[in-house]
């Protein structure tokens, strides 16, 4: 009857992958320690910087000024004592995953009409790829990596907590800012719980079990999450109202801006100006 | 006369009025004094404890601090409430449950922000309390990076910082090292020392001596089965047997097996 068993490695697979984004999350909010440039900036002005950065990137319609913002992206994680090589593998993994599938078409004649570069046949279907096909893909890869680079910079050099310290900036209110950073907080304990419940159930069961036994131990642990969970929010707002909590939380921003912060700001925004007036001189 | 600052008569307690949880309990608890309150697992320890801070309320009898009886609708008033929080902190038993914010730095704000307190007074405060704890290297960490014995320390320091008259403490040394829970025991003491009343509720007999002068025993039907002074009480080998506070005991001595029950306190006797 081995037929009627089945590996559970998809579960294991996903349990994984999910424990894996977290170690690295953590990893990552090491970076955010680090003595580097973007680290001793205010988080605020940083924030403010790097939207900035990323209108000018979607403002921009020049490779060569998306190639000298991707640099400057680059040269801000080494200043910033981020891993090169760390950042562009976790940048370029994201990259196809949100270009690939829109720039590959915009390649072809019937896409972006144009002079013709090079031709194939595939499954007997003629194919043209385009020079304007070609450039509009290629500057669209681009915009995507640079985007993406800023995001991904913002997110390592600044810890997860005072991002959401800085979202109070932008008037989002408090209990909102609360929420998320809890979220944050205990996502992190039920992933532990979820991590040593599977281990439990694969220390007393092997790794093979009867299908029919294992979706009833997978609803038993849903169950038992939930529960888990409804009984720690009750608990966690018994400690809140101990220490005062009567309602409308308030919350410490303890934000400080210093003269290095402001020659960033002016810095990205002269970067800024520029790129809107090399836009105007293009048109 | 002391000055009273709990007054319990004849409180009960059940959780979704089916549950039993506290039968008849009777305190009578004075300003400075050192509390234990012990019993077996399922006693009832850790509702008395949310009971004296206000996070439930009997469903009959009376519970009074500070000269005034406690109920729910007096808590809805933002003075009382404040008032009431201010004077009395419980440090839960679970950690995660009393760190539930973002950071370390945050959590232990947390308390003196709701509570209005002057921001710079505020800053102080908490610069002497990470010195005093030693946990000052980590204020921006997150709860879940911290190990157990660091989570209570910082669990601690977002009750002391409130400076509470009273401090609730539920088991406040289980599953720590024996020097981590030394230092707990050191904190506690201290605590004590500086006038405020310190209240824990423990199984663990070997630390009850050192921070409780007074203990008080509850039993499986969750009512309060001997009140005395700790030294008294924990002589009492039958009556810690009775309420599973001592355990059969079996080791070697050279080459004879010898079983005997087992206090868990420093020095026992053969």
């Amino acid at each position: 009857m081995r037929g009627a068993f089945k590996k559970n490695s998809f579960i294991e697979r996903s349990l994984k992958g999910v424990f894996l984004v977290f170690k690295d999350s953590v990893l990552s909010e090491e970076q955010a320690s680090y003595p580097g440039f973007l680290q001793s900036i205010d988080p605020r002005v940083k924030t403010a910087t790097f939207l900035l950065l990323c209108i000018a990137v979607l403002i921009a319609r020049n490779i060569y000024l998306l190639i000298f913002l991707y640099l400057f992206c680059l040269s801000l994680a080494c200043v910033s004592r981020v891993s090169l090589r760390f950042f562009i593998k976790r940048t370029w993994v994201f990259i196809p995953l949100f270009s690939l599938l829109i720039a590959i078409p915009a390649l072809f004649s019937f896409i972006s009409p144009g002079e013709p570069l090079f031709s194939f046949k595939l499954f007997g279907l003629g194919l043209v790829i385009t020079r304007p096909g070609l450039a509009g893909a290629v500057l669209f890869v681009a915009r995507v990596a640079t985007s993406v680079s800023l995001v991904i910079l913002l997110g390592l050099t600044t810890r997860h907590a005072t991002l959401l310290r800085v979202l109070r900036v932008f008037k989002v209110p408090q209990i909102f800012v609360m929420v998320l950073g809890m979220t944050y907080r205990y996502i992190y304990l039920f992933t532990e719980i979820v991590e040593h419940t599977y281990l439990a159930i694969k220390s007393r069961t092997g790794g093979l079990i009867h299908y029919k036994k294992g979706q009833s131990i997978v609803a038993w642990s849903i169950a038992n999450l939930w529960q888990r969970s409804f009984k720690l929010n009750e608990d966690v707002y018994g400690a809140m109202l101990s220490r005062g909590y009567t309602g409308e939380p308030v919350l410490l921003e303890g934000f400080r801006s210093s003269l290095k912060d402001w020659v960033w700001f002016c810095s990205v925004a002269i970067i800024f100006v520029f790129i809107i007036l090399s836009k105007i001189w293009m048109s | 006369m002391d000055e009273l600052i709990f007054k319990l008569n004849n409180v009960h307690f059940s959780y979704l009025h089916k549950y039993p949880a506290l039968c008849g309990i009777d305190m009578e608890i004075s300003k400075g004094e050192k509390i234990a309150i012990l019993g077996a697992n399922g006693s009832g320890k850790s509702t008395l404890l949310q009971l004296l801070d206000a996070l439930i309320f009997p469903h009959k009898g009376r519970v009074e601090a500070f000269g005034r009886e406690l109920n729910e609708t007096d808590f809805n008033a933002a003075s009382f409430c404040r008032d009431f929080r201010s004077k009395v902190g419980l440090v839960f038993q679970n950690p995660d449950i009393q760190l539930f914010c973002s950071t370390v730095k945050e959590d232990i704000l947390f308390g003196p922000l709701q509570l209005g307190l002057d921001r710079l007074r505020i800053k102080q405060k908490m610069d002497a309390i990470v010195e005093d704890l030693g946990i000052a290297d980590l204020l921006e960490r997150s709860p879940h990076q911290l190990s157990v014995g660091e989570k209570r320390k910082v669990s601690i320091a977002t009750i002391l910082i409130i400076e509470p008259e009273v401090i609730l403490l539920d088991e406040p040394t289980a599953g720590l090292d024996p020097q981590t829970a030394r230092h707990i025991m050191d904190i506690i003491i201290e605590a004590n020392a500086s006038g405020k009343t310190i209240i824990t509720a423990t199984h663990d007999l070997h630390i009850v001596e050192e921070i409780a002068d007074t203990a008080y025993i509850l039993n499986r039907q969750k009512q309060i089965a001997k009140r005395g002074p700790v030294g008294e009480l924990l002589l009492d080998e039958e009556l810690l047997k009775s309420h599973n506070l001592t355990h059969i005991h079996k080791h070697r001595h050279k080459d004879e097996v010898h079983i005997h029950p087992h206090q868990h306190i420093d020095h026992h006797q053969h």
